[in-house]
């Protein structure tokens, strides 16, 4: 009895030392130690140790709790192992990502400066404030359309280049190569596209420069035999500042829509700023989903095409009917992914117009209400929104994972 | 493993650092602010004979967005020594939360302090009685850039009164021209700029400086008539057919800093996109280098039109406030610096400085361009007689001045006059 | 599929539509990077596409701005941090991850099934949830009801905290992936190792490792390239008070979303310069990035 009880002591003694006090330590050390290399070198050895610190560091965790688990009875060894191997990303999954989330929760149910309770006001304030409601409307305009237009190019793109028997790699790489290009310089790009600069300025921004010149009279301030030709004539149309335009209001489009039925009417709304912004993330993600769309139409067995083909069924045909079906669940986990990135969409906002005249997204939002507003209440409050959002998908990959590991 | 050597080290850096005898030599000193381009070229230059005389490296780094970063550093605790921000409400808010020390603890004289830069501005530092803001440079909003010359070339007077420049708005606009150069776009601010004017008409209308003052507080609510009044008249020039350069669309589309270009730039028949374009003294700083050498000749300023002759001239103005994190001796001594007669003086004599100081006792003949040398004196002298007043929207919470106060201002220039009344009511609707 | 039947392949319809498409989505690099190579002055009175049509563009192009950029901006030395902070931030969740996926994919231990859904789960929780709250841990440490569980331990500002940011953002796919690729392997290898006697360890350095070598290295490319072009977590980690901890992609966005001036000299070439390095990476190591996503999004 006594040996049984020993060795279970002993047992528990170590795993809790291996798997709970161990890493604990070198966490700590590991940041400590770090700091203090920080504070008390110069810049630029930090810098260099930096790298082959950070990388070497975290074997050391795994070789320490290795050696502390040999000291367990053997029998016991295998089940240690297991958790040790799981462990650290258990636990830092569990404090850097678990923890923190359950706390803005928490914080979402408090005040400005976290100090008082003030129950679900700041709920409230989500859903009837009407900046939170442009935001909101924003993220679901956002959801719809951003998802369906990379699905819907992506699956194009990625059934088109299949039917090629050279050049293949060359179209998916380029619509594929926006996805290496940050956020923030994607939307400098495009920023450069819809610049605007009042008149009688040239205007940089290719949009605004084929508006303006629309005309005979009208040139984007060419010079043209010695003198520059400008766009002041009163024939010539104006610039538009693209993403200050909240709907159609100011285009000379909205004439022919105000004449129209209540659809046309209705159309004018159209956010035009919070459309152009959209394409930014499309240019960027389509290729994501070409490219995983591609991979799955090939591995549609050659029998079931070949079968359409001998059929006589046409080319659109066979894609309606067996491409898609075959791919459905690819579909849904791009879908999936292109859900979750919309939701978390923040630098594009931030980098061009940070949220004003009716582009914010709640991403923006959130770290608006923290640093503009000093409300970590609200902030918190628009983060969990971001979270319930998420959380059919969450629910939805998760019933999926349970099928699949079923089979 | 490298743990006792690095205690060695350590007891060995701070053994030579006592024997260093208490000098602050080689200490660094970070300071954290929104000056960007020129404005943080010449802040850090005023650094440099103190730093040669008591060999305290002082670090400026500059962000626009910095107002957001400072948040999150503040939360992270891993603050510089010094923020300057470019408005005091950001700085009470701080000290609301406990980050910054008092200028008392950092052994500066309230009293002479007091005096130097006016009970008013640090009164804008101060919570519960507590000094927490450092003043140090001002600048000036009530004014109008012009280019006397065009104004010469046309037979134009330079207006004095309200109605005077809407008449010569009127003018203009009859010869073919836009009078009025206007675009408030800035990312995550948008809209500031209209607030500005709404402020300077504030001050010539109502009550003056009474009203102002109430109306900063919300005592007087934005749907009141004075401050309707104000909206009224700011819709006239930036809903006037022809007015402004480009229209509305160029109000909410233009960036703030490329707002005045179409000034320096002539079209076809030799005429500029505007004459006339109201914005604060750091402006210059944003012009095309070809027209930042002529600041104060070739386009120099007209003050902002009086409205109501009987009360007496006041001034906008606006500046920016430093908050310490600590109290270290290099802090102090930096702080000290920084709230001197002195400091400044390098910045002032840059070609193309546009920041003035906040200290009365400063010498404005340092100053390189003509220009400086009026602002800085209107500056002086209204800080003397408590007729400057700070920016309102600076002043007031967050949540409006920073939020509902500048979205309803975009929104105005985009829906006409008739959005005035819901404007303002939104505007109050929003106060917390 | 058989590629002889040519009524389905190089069909001109086909290649118009992905002509169209292709050119669409290399235009607005086109007029970018054209402008890089413009001086400041230029920009602003000619349109690039003006200049191109009266021919003037051909004798402005120099490498003027670069070197301005590199030299005022000190670019070189945020791409120092950028790397500091991206290789440590691709090997500690890999590391990590590979130890966690080994497991889920051939150990068996009480609870495995609901743990991998707590690290699947995950996966979905937006960072924004546990950005501040996390922050506030780097500094403040942990306290629960008096007692201090994690130090206050002030890393906020330097590397570290942006090692452990990413490493917690990024291990829930990680595992999620590699688990995936190894319960890929062939498993008749490993159980003949398990009965010979070798030890987990062992078995994991000496067999699924090197066998796994193409899942890691697919999700190595793409946590590289997430953390290299990540904007927020270096901004709230690193902090950008002092110039010397930007990254790359702060710096750039403080060149490009900057009121100041109308800099598009600066902000073309700098965005280039930002955009050289994970091109690079992307174009090296295309194979291994789309077998990483198609690890993960295939076998769903």
């Amino acid at each position: 009895m006594n040996e049984k009880k020993q060795s279970k002591y002993l047992t528990f003694g170590i795993s809790t030392l291996a798997l709970v006090v161990f890493p604990l330590l070198w966490f700590l050390s590991q940041a400590i130690l770090f700091r203090e290399l920080t504070e008390q070198l110069a810049r630029n050895i930090v810098v260099l140790i930096a790298i082959p610190f950070g990388s070497t560091f975290i074997f050391l965790l795994f070789l320490g709790m290795n050696k502390l688990i040999h000291l367990a009875p053997k029998d016991t060894r295998d089940s240690l192992e297991a958790r040790m191997f799981v462990g650290p990303s258990l636990f830092m999954i569990g404090l850097f990502l678990f923890y923190p989330s359950l706390r803005t929760i928490f914080l979402s149910f408090k005040d400005r400066y976290s100090q008082e309770f003030v129950g679900f006001d700041n709920y409230l304030w989500a859903f009837t404030d009407a900046e939170m409601i442009t935001t909101i409307r924003n993220q679901i305009i956002w959801l719809i359309s951003v998802v369906i237009l990379t699905l819907l190019i992506g699956l194009v793109v990625g059934w088109l280049t299949d039917r090629l028997n050279k050049g293949e790699a060359f179209f998916k790489s380029i619509v594929f190569m926006p996805m290496a290009i940050s956020a923030v310089g994607a939307s400098a790009i495009f920023k450069f596209i819809y610049e605007y600069r009042p008149p009688p300025l040239t205007q940089i921004g290719i949009i605004n420069g084929i508006r303006v010149s629309r005309g005979d009279q009208c040139w984007n301030n060419r010079e043209i035999s010695g003198e520059f030709k400008g766009y002041d004539d009163p024939s010539c149309i104006n610039p538009v500042g693209w993403l200050q335009q909240r709907d159609l209001s100011a285009l000379p489009i909205s004439d022919t829509l105000e004449a129209g039925g209540w659809f046309s009417n209705a159309l004018i709304n159209l956010p035009v700023n919070t459309l152009l912004l959209m394409v930014i993330m499309v240019w960027m993600y389509t290729g994501f989903a070409a490219v995983v769309f591609s991979a799955g139409i090939k591995a549609i067995p050659a029998e079931i095409m070949e079968a359409g083909q001998i059929d006589g069924a046409s080319e659109l045909r066979i894609f309606i009917s067996i491409v898609i079906p075959y791919i459905k669940s690819t579909i849904v986990v791009v879908g999936t992914y292109m859900v979750v990135t919309v939701l978390k969409a923040f630098d594009i906002i931030y980098v061009s117009t940070r949220g004003d005249l009716e582009t914010n997204l709640l991403a923006v939002k959130m770290l608006d209400e923290f640093s503009k507003y000093r409300n970590f209440g609200r902030s918190s409050t628009v983060a969990v929104l971001i979270f319930v959002c998420v959380l059919p998908v969450i629910i939805g990959t998760a019933l999926r994972e349970r099928e699949n590991s079923d089979l | 493993m490298k743990k006792p050597l690095l205690l060695a080290f350590l007891l060995l850096t701070l053994i030579l650092g006592a024997c260093g005898g208490g000098s602050l030599e080689g200490e660094e000193v970070s300071i954290t602010g929104a000056l960007i381009g020129e404005d943080q070229e010449g802040f850090r230059a005023n650094f440099e004979a103190f730093t040669a005389e008591t060999g305290i490296v002082v670090t400026y780094q500059g962000s626009d967005n910095f107002e957001q970063e400072i948040q999150i550093q503040m939360e992270s605790g891993d603050t510089p020594d010094f923020a300057l921000w470019p408005q005091p409400g950001a700085v009470v808010d701080a000290a609301n939360r406990g980050m910054l020390t008092p200028l008392e603890d950092l052994d500066i004289d309230l009293d002479e302090y007091k005096s130097n830069f006016s009970s008013y501005l640090v009164g804008l530092g101060t919570v519960d009685g507590v000094i927490y803001g450092g003043a140090n440079a001002a600048n000036l909003k009530s004014i109008v850039w012009y280019q006397p010359a065009e104004f010469e070339a046309r037979g134009y007077a330079v207006p004095n009164t309200w109605d005077e420049m809407i008449a010569l708005a009127d003018q203009i606009v009859s010869e073919g021209m836009n009078p009025f150069c206007f675009g408030m776009f800035s990312n995550g601010a948008s809209g500031w700029l209209a607030t500005d004017w709404m402020e300077d008409i504030m001050l010539r209308t109502g009550e003056g400086v009474t009203s102002y003052d109430k109306w900063v507080t919300n005592e007087l609510k934005f749907s009141s008539d004075t401050v309707t009044n104000a909206a009224t008249l700011l819709s006239q020039i930036m809903h006037t057919e022809n007015y402004v350069v480009g229209g509305t669309d160029a109000i909410v589309s233009t960036s703030f800093g490329n707002a005045q270009d179409p000034m320096f730039s002539k079209d076809a028949n030799g005429n500029p996109g505007c004459f006339m374009h109201r914005q604060a003294s750091f402006i210059p700083a944003f012009w095309p280098e070809a027209a930042q050498a002529g600041v104060g000749v070739e386009t120099t300023v007209f003050p902002f039109p009086v409205i109501d002759e009987s009360l007496p001239k006041a001034a906008l103005g606006g500046g920016d406030m430093w908050g310490a994190f600590n109290d270290r001796d290099a802090t102090k001594a930096v702080a000290k610096y920084m709230l001197s007669a002195e400091f400044h003086e390098a910045s002032a004599a840059r070609p193309n400085n546009a920041r003035l100081s906040a200290h009365t006792g400063f010498n404005n003949d340092l100053y390189s361009k003509d220009i400086n040398r009026i602002l800085g004196t209107i500056i002086s002298d209204a800080l003397s007689a408590n007729s400057f007043r700070f920016d309102a929207s600076d002043l007031m919470p967050p949540e409006v001045g920073a939020g509902s106060f500048w979205k309803e201002m975009m929104n105005l220039a985009v829906e006409g006059p008739g959005y005035i009344d819901t404007a303002m009511d939104n505007i109050d609707k929003s106060w917390p | 599929m058989i590629r002889n039947n040519q009524k389905w392949y190089d069909k001109p319809v086909t290649k118009l539509i992905l002509v169209s498409i292709a050119l669409t989505w290399i235009f607005p690099l086109f007029g970018f990077v054209l402008s890089s190579f413009r001086p400041g002055e230029s920009i602003k009175r000619t349109s690039w596409w003006d200049a191109i049509y009266t021919g003037r563009v051909w004798s402005e192009l120099s490498f003027q701005n670069y070197q301005e950029v590199f030299r005022a901006e000190n670019l070189d030395r945020s791409f120092y941090n950028s790397f500091a902070v991206t290789i440590p931030s691709t090997i500690i969740p890999i590391t990590i991850a590979a130890f966690a996926a080994y497991a889920f994919a051939f150990m068996e231990f009480k609870g495995k099934n609901i743990l991998f859904l707590f690290v699947v789960g995950s996966m979905i929780i937006p960072l924004q949830m546990s950005l501040i709250p996390l922050v506030q841990l780097f500094k403040d440490g942990i306290e629960i009801s008096g007692i201090q569980i994690i130090p206050a331990l002030d890393i906020n500002g330097t590397y570290v905290a942006t090692w452990f940011a990413h490493t917690g953002f990024g291990l829930p796919l990680a595992t999620f992936l590699l688990r995936d690729f190894m319960m890929g392997l062939p498993k008749s290898v490993i159980e003949s190792a398990k009965i010979d006697g070798a030890s987990n360890f062992t078995t994991f350095f000496r067999l699924v490792l090197p066998l796994s070598v193409a899942g890691i290295a697919a999700f190595g490319t793409f946590q590289f390239l997430w953390v290299y072009n990540d904007f927020l977590v270096a901004n709230v980690f690193l902090g950008i008070y002092k110039p010397e901890n930007l990254v790359v992609t702060s710096h750039m966005s403080q060149i490009a979303a900057g009121n100041f001036g109308e800099a598009w000299h600066l902000r073309t070439s700098a965005g280039v310069i930002s955009i050289l390095v994970p091109l690079g990476v992307f174009f090296g190591l295309q194979r291994f990035f789309i077998r990483g996503l198609l690890g993960g999004a295939v076998k769903g």
